[in-house]
C-alpha cells in the first residue's frame, strides 16, 4: 500500500504539469503577499492624511483666565526645575521661594510673572520654566488654540489628555520628536523648549 | 519558579502587614478581616482561621523543660496507675526534637477521661488539653492605583493575565497596539499577571506604551514623545528592559532626567553585554535610574549581565558603580504572548522584577509623598543581600530583598544616602579593583566615584564641603583626600568624587590608614512641611586605604587612557574587523573595563599599574619604567609630542601597541545608521596611525597603512593578528620580527584573497643615548582587549615589558627565525589622515578652524585642592561594611536550566529573548531588520525554487540513473561554535 502511494506520488511528480501547478502556486502566494503588505502601508498613510483633514479633533482643553475658577489656593506647579520652578498662574521663582501651597511667593523680588526671559521670537526658549510662564499669558492663547488644531497625529495621545491651560503649556514646552535632529542631538540645543507652532531652529552642525 | 517565590514574598509581606498582631495566639473559630491597613486604603487582607479539636489526640505541658526520655517515663508512670495501654507518643520531628521540651503531643485510644485525669495528677504534668488542628487562610489585594508604565513593544487587548490594564498607547510607526514579538507581553506579565505565571503586582493600573515595532525598530523621537505622555499621566513606576551605549544621547538622557524628575520611579536593564566589562546600557547607567543586573537562580551574576564602571567619566575621572541591583533574570517565567507561560531570560527580564517589586512597594506606603526615585532607590539597595565574591561593579549593592526593602520604606525617614556607603580599598573581591593595587606616595591618586542619592527632594545642594576627618590612630594622617562634586543635585542625586593619594611622610611607610568624610546636603523645605526651613542630612563615609612605600621604577606602567576615544559620540570602528555585528569601540579602553584581563595579568606578574587622564605633559616621567599606549585614537599636542621625546631620552620607555588605518577601508566600513538616520563615516581607523606616526617620527619610526589578519605562532605561543598594521619604517639597529599574513585590505576592498610574506609587525629599539628609554611597537591591539579576542598576548607583554623595564631583549624574539632587518619605509607608503575626517569633534585635541582642525591650547594639567584635614582621635572597626540584619530569610534554591548570552544592539535596543531569533545585534538594527522583514516572502520564493529544481533533478536522475549514495562529508564541530549564536537584546 505504503509503495502504491509512493509510485504514484513519484509519478506524479514527474508529470511536468504538476511541478509547473507547485511552481505557480508558491508564485502567486510570493507575489500576494508582498502585494499585500504594500498595499497595507499605503492605505496606513492614507488613512492617517484623511483623519487630518476631515476630522477636527475633539480637544478638551479649557482656558480658564483669571484664577476665579481654581477652587482653592493650592497650586499646581512644574515640579522638575533644578533652580526654578513654575506655578499654575505663571510665576516664575526660584525653588527656595515655593511657598508651601506649591505657589511661588510674589513677594519675593525675584518672581515674576508671565515672563519669557530667554525666549526667542519663534517660540523657542533656553529654560523650561520661562517657556511654561510666558505660555501661560493669556494673549497666547490664539496661538495655542491654532497649533492644537493643526497638531500632527503623533501628537494626538498628548494633547488629548490635556485639560486645561497649564497642563497644556507642559506638555507643550517639554522636548519632544520635534525637537531633534538625526535623532540624537537637539536642533537647538541651547533654545530648545518651544510653546510655538514650529519647531526650533535647526541649529548649524 | 521565580514567580512562585514571589508570591510567597508576597504573602508574607502581607502577613507581615498587616496580620501582625493576629497570627497564631488565638485557636477558637474565628473569622476576622483585616481592612484597610491605617492609611492604605486599597489594600485588603483577609487573614481567616478555623479549627477543629483532634480526636484521641491531647497536649501534655509539663511545668520544666525535660527530655524526651524523661517525658516518655512521666507519662508512662503516669498512665500505668489507670492501666491505659493504648496510647503513644506522636514524634515531633524538628530541629528542636533534640532539645528539652516542656510538652509532649500523645495518643490514647481508650478510657480517655480517666487517662487524662491520672496524667494532670503527676507532679510533673502542668495540665493535658486537647490537641487542635489549624486552618489559616490568606486573602488578600494589594494596593491598587499605582500607576505602572511598560515601554515595549505593546501587550494585545484581552490577554488573559491582566485584569487593570488602564490604556495602551502606540508610539511607533505602526498601527497597532498589540505585541507581535511577546516582549512587552513577557515583561507586563512579571509586573502585573494574575495567573498562571503570576506577576508581583496584579492589581496596579498597566499603562502600555508600545515604542518597538514588530522589527524591532525604536527612535529617540518616539521615546521623547512618550516619555512626554508618561509624565502628563502621572506614572508612578516606569519599566524599560532596553538600553543601549549612547549616553551621549542628550535629548534621550535629559529626557529620563525630566521623568524622574517629575517623581516616576524609573527601572531599566543594565544590558546583555556581559561578562565584558564596560558595558553598561544607558538609561540603566544614570544616577536617578535604577540599574538592575541578573543573576541565575544560584545566586551567581547571570553571564550576559552588563558590568564594569560607567564610562561616562573617563578619561579624566573614574567610573561609577552600576548595576545597582541584581535579581533573577535567567530562566524566569512569564506571560507569553497570547497567554500561557514562558521562561526567558536577560536583563530584560531582570527589570521588571525590579519593577513589580518597586510597584508592590509604592503601593504598601502610607505616606506616598514619601516615595520618590530616590528613596525608593535608597530602600532597594539598603535592603539589598550582598552575594559574595563578587564585586560591586558587577552585583552593585546585591541581590533585591524585598520583605527588607519593605521594611526600610515604611520607617523611611527623607534623607541623603551614599552609593557605596563606605570606601574599603583593602576589601577583596567586592572593592575590586581598588583592592588589588595598594596606594603608594607619588602615584596617580585613586578615584572613587560615590553617588550621592537624596531623598529628600528633586534639588539639592552640598552644604559648604565636604570634610577629610583622619583617625589619628589608624594613620589617617597618611593619606590626603581631594573632593569633586556635583554643584546641584539633580535629579534626586549627584557625585562625590573622592581622589585618594598618600602624603610624604609616607613615603617609605606601609600600613593601612583610616578616616572619614562628611558630606552635609540641604533641600528646599518639602511643600507639606510646616518649617519652611530647609531639610539638611549628614551623611558619614568611612574611608580605609592600604600603603606601601612606592614601588621602583620599574615596575610602575603607566595606561595612557588621555588619548583613547570612543563610542559615544563618534564612530571609532572596531578594532576587528571581522566582528562586523559589534562594529563600535564602546567598552571605555580602560584597564578595569575591556583591557581588565591585561591588568589582572599585569598585577599577578607585580607590576603596579597607574592610569592617566590628562595629556603627557601632566605626568613626572622619572616615576614610571613604561609608558603603554594601546589603541589610542587621539591625537596629540605639540607639547606633549616634545615632553615626551625629552622623557624618552631621559629613561623612559614606550610601548604602543597600535592598529589598522586606511582611508579605503574606513570608506568602506561606513554605514548607514538607522537610529540617527544618517551615514556613519569611521574619524579614525581602530588607531589613530597618522597622529602616531607624528609622535614616533624623531626615532625614525612609524606604521603603514597596510591591513593584515592572520595565525602565526612566535616563540612557541600561538597567535592571532586581528586587523592590524605593519611597521613601515623602523632604526636599522632595531630588532624586527616579521609574519606572514592575509591581505585583509584587499579582503575588505575587493573580496580578494592575497597572501603578504614578512610584514613587519614587531619592533624593539634601545635608544643610543646615554639613559635613554626603550621603544617597542606592535601592529595589533585585539590580543590585548578583552572585547572578540580570540588568543592573548599576555606573554608578549610580559617579554616586551622585561624589556622596557630591564633592558632584557627576550631571547626568543631576538633570536626567532622571523627576525627581519628594519624596513627602511621607502617601500611603504605612511597613511595620511583621512580627508573631511570629524576627529575634530570628538578630540580634547583638536578644534575646527578655518582651513582644518588643528590644535587648542594645552589645557592645564588638573588640579586637586587636598581638603584640609580634621584629624579625630577615633579609631573604626577593621570591617567597615555592617549590613543590617533585620530578617533572615533563605530562599529556596531552584535549579533551573542554562541560559543563552544575548547580544546587544545600539540603543535604542531591541527586546530580545533567549534563542528566539537568530538576529545578530548591530549598529543598524532597524534597517538590518527591516531587510530580514522585507526579505522574507523573497527568500520563501527562493526556498520553494530550489526545493522545486531539486525534485525535478531528482526525477531525473531516478529516471536515468540506479541510485548511488554519497557520502557524508562530516563537519567539524568547532566551526559552529566560533561564532555563538546572537540573539538581538537587553
Amino acid at each position: 500500500m505504503v509503495n502504491l502511494a509512493a509510485m504514484v506520488w513519484r509519478r506524479l511528480l514527474r508529470k511536468r504539469w504538476v511541478l509547473a501547478l507547485v511552481f505557480g502556486l508558491s508564485l502567486v502566494y510570493f507575489l500576494t503577499s508582498t502585494f499585500k503588505q504594500e498595499e497595507r502601508a499605503v492605505r496606513d498613510r492614507n488613512l492617517l492624511q484623511v483623519h487630518d483633514h476631515d476630522q477636527p479633533i475633539p480637544w478638551k482643553v479649557q482656558f480658564n483666565l483669571g484664577n476665579s475658577s481654581r477652587p482653592s489656593n493650592q497650586c499646581r506647579n512644574s515640579i522638575q526645575g533644578k533652580h526654578l520652578i513654575t506655578d499654575e498662574l505663571g510665576y516664575v521663582c526660584e525653588r527656595k521661594d515655593l511657598l508651601v501651597n506649591g505657589c511661588c511667593n510674589v513677594n519675593v523680588p525675584g518672581t515674576k510673572q508671565y515672563c519669557c526671559d530667554g525666549c526667542l521670537s519663534n517660540g523657542c526658549c533656553s529654560a523650561y520654566e520661562y517657556c511654561v510662564s510666558c505660555c501661560l499669558q493669556p494673549n497666547k492663547q490664539l496661538l495655542l488654540e491654532r497649533f492644537l488644531n493643526r497638531a500632527a497625529v503623533a501628537f494626538q495621545n498628548l494633547f488629548m489628555a490635556v485639560e486645561d491651560h497649564f497642563e497644556l503649556c507642559l506638555a507643550k514646552c517639554r522636548t519632544s520628536s520635534q525637537s531633534v535632529q538625526h535623532e540624537n542631538t537637539y536642533r537647538d540645543p541651547i533654545a530648545k523648549y518651544c510653546y510655538g507652532e514650529s519647531p526650533p531652529e535647526l541649529f548649524p552642525a | 519558579m521565580t514567580m512562585k517565590l514571589v508570591h510567597i514574598w508576597l504573602l508574607l509581606l502581607v502577613v507581615l502587614l498587616c496580620g501582625k498582631k493576629h497570627l497564631g495566639d488565638r485557636l477558637e473559630k474565628k473569622s476576622f478581616e483585616k481592612a484597610p491597613c491605617p492609611g492604605c486604603s486599597h489594600l485588603t487582607l483577609k487573614v481567616e482561621f478555623s479549627s477543629t479539636v483532634v480526636e484521641y489526640e491531647y497536649i501534655v505541658a509539663f511545668n520544666g523543660y525535660f527530655t524526651a526520655k524523661a517525658r516518655n517515663s512521666f507519662i508512662s508512670s503516669a498512665l500505668k496507675s489507670s492501666a491505659i495501654d493504648n496510647w503513644r507518643i506522636i514524634p515531633r520531628n524538628n530541629p528542636s526534637s533534640d532539645y528539652p521540651s516542656d510538652f509532649e503531643v500523645i495518643q490514647i485510644k481508650e478510657k480517655q477521661k480517666a487517662g487524662l485525669l491520672t496524667l494532670e495528677d503527676h507532679p510533673n504534668i502542668k495540665r493535658v488539653t486537647p490537641q487542635r488542628k489549624v486552618f489559616r487562610s490568606l486573602k488578600y489585594t494589594e494596593c491598587a492605583n499605582v500607576r505602572v508604565a511598560v515601554f515595549d513593544t505593546g501587550l494585545s487587548e484581552k490577554h488573559p493575565h491582566f485584569k487593570n490594564v488602564k490604556e495602551r498607547t502606540n508610539w511607533t510607526n505602526e498601527r497597532t497596539l498589540d505585541d507581535g514579538l511577546g516582549h512587552g507581553t513577557f515583561v507586563a506579565g512579571v509586573i502585573a499577571s494574575m495567573r498562571e505565571c503570576q506577576g508581583f503586582a496584579p492589581d496596579a493600573e498597566l499603562h502600555i506604551f508600545r515604542v518597538f515595532t514588530n522589527n524591532q525598530v525604536s527612535y529617540t523621537s518616539w521615546f521623547l514623545d512618550a516619555f512626554n505622555y508618561a509624565i502628563l499621566k502621572k506614572i508612578d513606576v516606569l519599566n524599560l528592559s532596553i538600553g543601549g551605549p549612547d549616553f551621549m544621547d542628550h535629548p534621550f538622557v535629559d529626557k529620563v532626567w525630566e521623568l524622574t524628575a517629575n517623581n516616576v520611579i524609573m527601572v531599566s536593564a543594565i544590558g546583555n553585554d556581559g561578562p565584558l566589562y564596560g558595558t553598561l546600557n544607558n538609561p540603566a547607567d544614570q544616577m536617578d535610574v535604577i540599574g538592575v543586573g541578573g543573576i541565575d537562580f544560584e545566586d551567581n551574576i547571570a553571564r550576559f549581565s552588563s558590568r564594569g564602571m560607567t564610562t561616562w567619566e573617563l578619561p579624566g575621572g573614574y567610573g561609577r558603580v552600576k548595576p545597582d541591583i541584581v535579581t533573577y533574570g535567567a530562566g524566569v517565567r512569564g506571560s507569553g504572548v497570547k497567554g500561557g507561560c514562558r521562561a526567558l531570560s536577560g536583563t530584560s527580564v531582570a527589570s521588571p522584577v525590579v519593577a513589580g517589586a518597586v510597584t508592590l512597594l509604592v503601593s504598601t506606603v502610607q505616606r506616598r509623598e514619601l516615595v520618590n526615585p530616590a528613596s525608593m532607590k535608597q530602600a532597594l539597595i539598603a535592603a539589598a543581600r550582598r552575594l559574595p565574591g563578587v564585586n560591586m561593579f558587577e552585583q552593585g549593592h546585591g541581590k533585591l530583598d524585598l520583605l527588607r526593602a519593605y521594611q526600610i520604606l515604611s520607617s523611611y525617614k527623607p534623607q541623603a544616602s551614599l552609593s557605596p556607603s563606605y570606601i574599603d580599598l583593602t576589601e577583596c573581591p567586592y572593592m575590586w579593583p581598588y583592592c588589588s593595587q595598594p596606594i603608594y606616595y607619588g602615584g596617580m591618586p585613586t578615584i572613587v566615584n560615590v553617588t550621592i542619592l537624596n531623598g529628600m527632594g528633586v534639588t539639592g545642594r552640598i552644604v559648604d564641603k565636604p570634610e577629610w576627618q583622619p583617625y589619628l590612630p589608624q594613620n589617617g594622617d597618611s593619606i590626603e583626600v581631594a573632593f569633586s562634586y556635583s554643584s546641584v543635585l539633580w535629579p534626586w542625586s549627584g557625585y562625590l568624587a573622592i581622589s585618594i593619594s598618600v602624603t610624604k611622610q609616607a613615603a617609605s611607610w606601609e600600613g593601612v590608614a583610616q578616616g572619614h568624610v562628611t558630606v552635609t546636603v540641604a533641600s528646599p523645605a518639602e511643600v507639606d512641611s510646616n518649617s519652611g526651613a530647609e531639610q539638611t542630612s549628614t551623611v558619614k563615609l568611612p574611608i580605609k586605604v592600604k600603603i606601601i612605600p612606592a614601588p621602583p621604577r620599574s615596575k610602575r606602567v603607566l595606561w595612557d587612557q588621555y588619548h583613547n576615544l570612543r563610542y559615544p559620540p563618534g564612530y571609532f570602528p572596531r578594532d576587528n574587523l571581522r566582528m562586523k555585528n559589534d562594529p563600535l569601540d564602546w567598552n571605555g579602553d580602560h584597564i578595569h573595563t575591556n583591557f581588565r584581563d591585561m591588568y589582572q595579568h599585569l598585577r599577578s606578574m607585580g607590576y603596579f599599574v597607574e592610569v592617566l587622564g590628562s595629556p603627557f605633559t601632566c605626568f613626572d616621567a622619572s616615576q614610571y619604567g613604561t609608558l603603554l599606549m594601546v589603541d589610542s585614537e587621539e591625537e596629540y599636542f605639540p607639547e606633549e609630542v616634545a615632553k615626551l621625546r625629552r622623557d624618552v631620552g631621559n629613561g623612559l620607555s614606550l610601548i604602543v601597541f597600535s592598529d589598522w588605518y586606511n582611508t579605503s577601508v574606513m570608506r568602506k566600513v561606513k554605514f548607514y545608521d538607522e537610529n540617527t538616520r544618517q551615514w556613519w563615516m569611521p574619524d579614525t581607523g581602530g588607531a589613530n596611525i597618522p597622529a602616531l606616526n607624528e609622535l614616533l617620527s624623531v626615532w625614525n619610526m612609524g606604521f603603514s597603512d597596510g591591513l593584515y589578519e592572520g595565525d602565526f605562532t612566535l616563540a612557541n605561543h600561538d597567535m592571532y593578528y586581528a586587523s592590524g598594521c605593519s611597521i613601515a619604517k623602523f632604526p636599522e639597529d632595531g630588532i624586527v620580527i616579521t609574519q606572514t599574513f592575509k591581505d585583509q585590505g584587499l579582503e575588505v576592498l575587493k573580496q580578494e584573497a592575497a597572501v603578504v610574506e614578512n610584514v613587519p609587525i614587531l619592533g624593539l629599539y634601545q635608544i643610543p643615548t646615554e639613559g635613554g628609554g626603550r621603544i617597542v611597537l606592535y601592529g595589533d591591539s585585539n590580543c590585548l582587549d578583552d572585547s572578540h579576542r580570540q588568543k592573548d598576548c599576555f606573554w608578549l607583554l610580559d617579554a616586551l615589558l622585561q624589556f622596557t623595564s630591564y633592558g632584557v631583549t627576550p631571547p626568543s624574539l631576538s633570536h626567532s627565525g622571523a627576525r627581519q632587518r628594519p624596513p627602511s619605509g621607502a617601500r611603504s607608503v605612511a597613511p595620511e589622515r583621512m580627508e573631511g575626517n570629524h576627529l575634530h569633534r570628538y578630540s580634547k585635541v583638536l578644534e575646527a578652524r578655518l582651513g582644518g582642525p588643528e590644535p587648542r591650547a594645552l589645557p592645564a594639567c588638573p588640579h586637586l585642592s587636598w581638603a584640609k584635614p580634621q584629624p579625630l582621635n577615633e579609631t573604626a572597626p577593621s570591617n567597615l561594611w555592617k549590613h543590617q540584619k533585620l530578617l533572615s530569610i533563605d530562599l529556596d534554591k531552584v535549579v533551573l536550566p542554562s541560559f543563552r548570552p544575548n547580544r546587544p544592539q545600539v540603543r535604542p535596543l531591541s527586546p530580545g529573548e533567549s534563542g528566539a531569533w537568530d538576529i545578530p545585534g548591530g549598529i543598524m538594527p532597524g534597517r538590518y531588520n527591516q531587510e530580514v522583514g522585507q526579505t522574507i516572502p523573497v527568500f520563501a520564493f527562493l526556498g520553494a525554487m530550489v526545493v522545486l529544481a531539486f525534485f525535478v533533478v531528482q526525477i531525473n536522475k531516478a529516471k536515468s540513473r540506479p541510485k548511488r549514495r554519497k557520502p557524508r562529508v562530516k563537519r567539524p564541530q568547532l566551526v559552529q561554535q566560533v561564532h555563538p549564536p546572537k540573539a538581538p537584546s537587553v
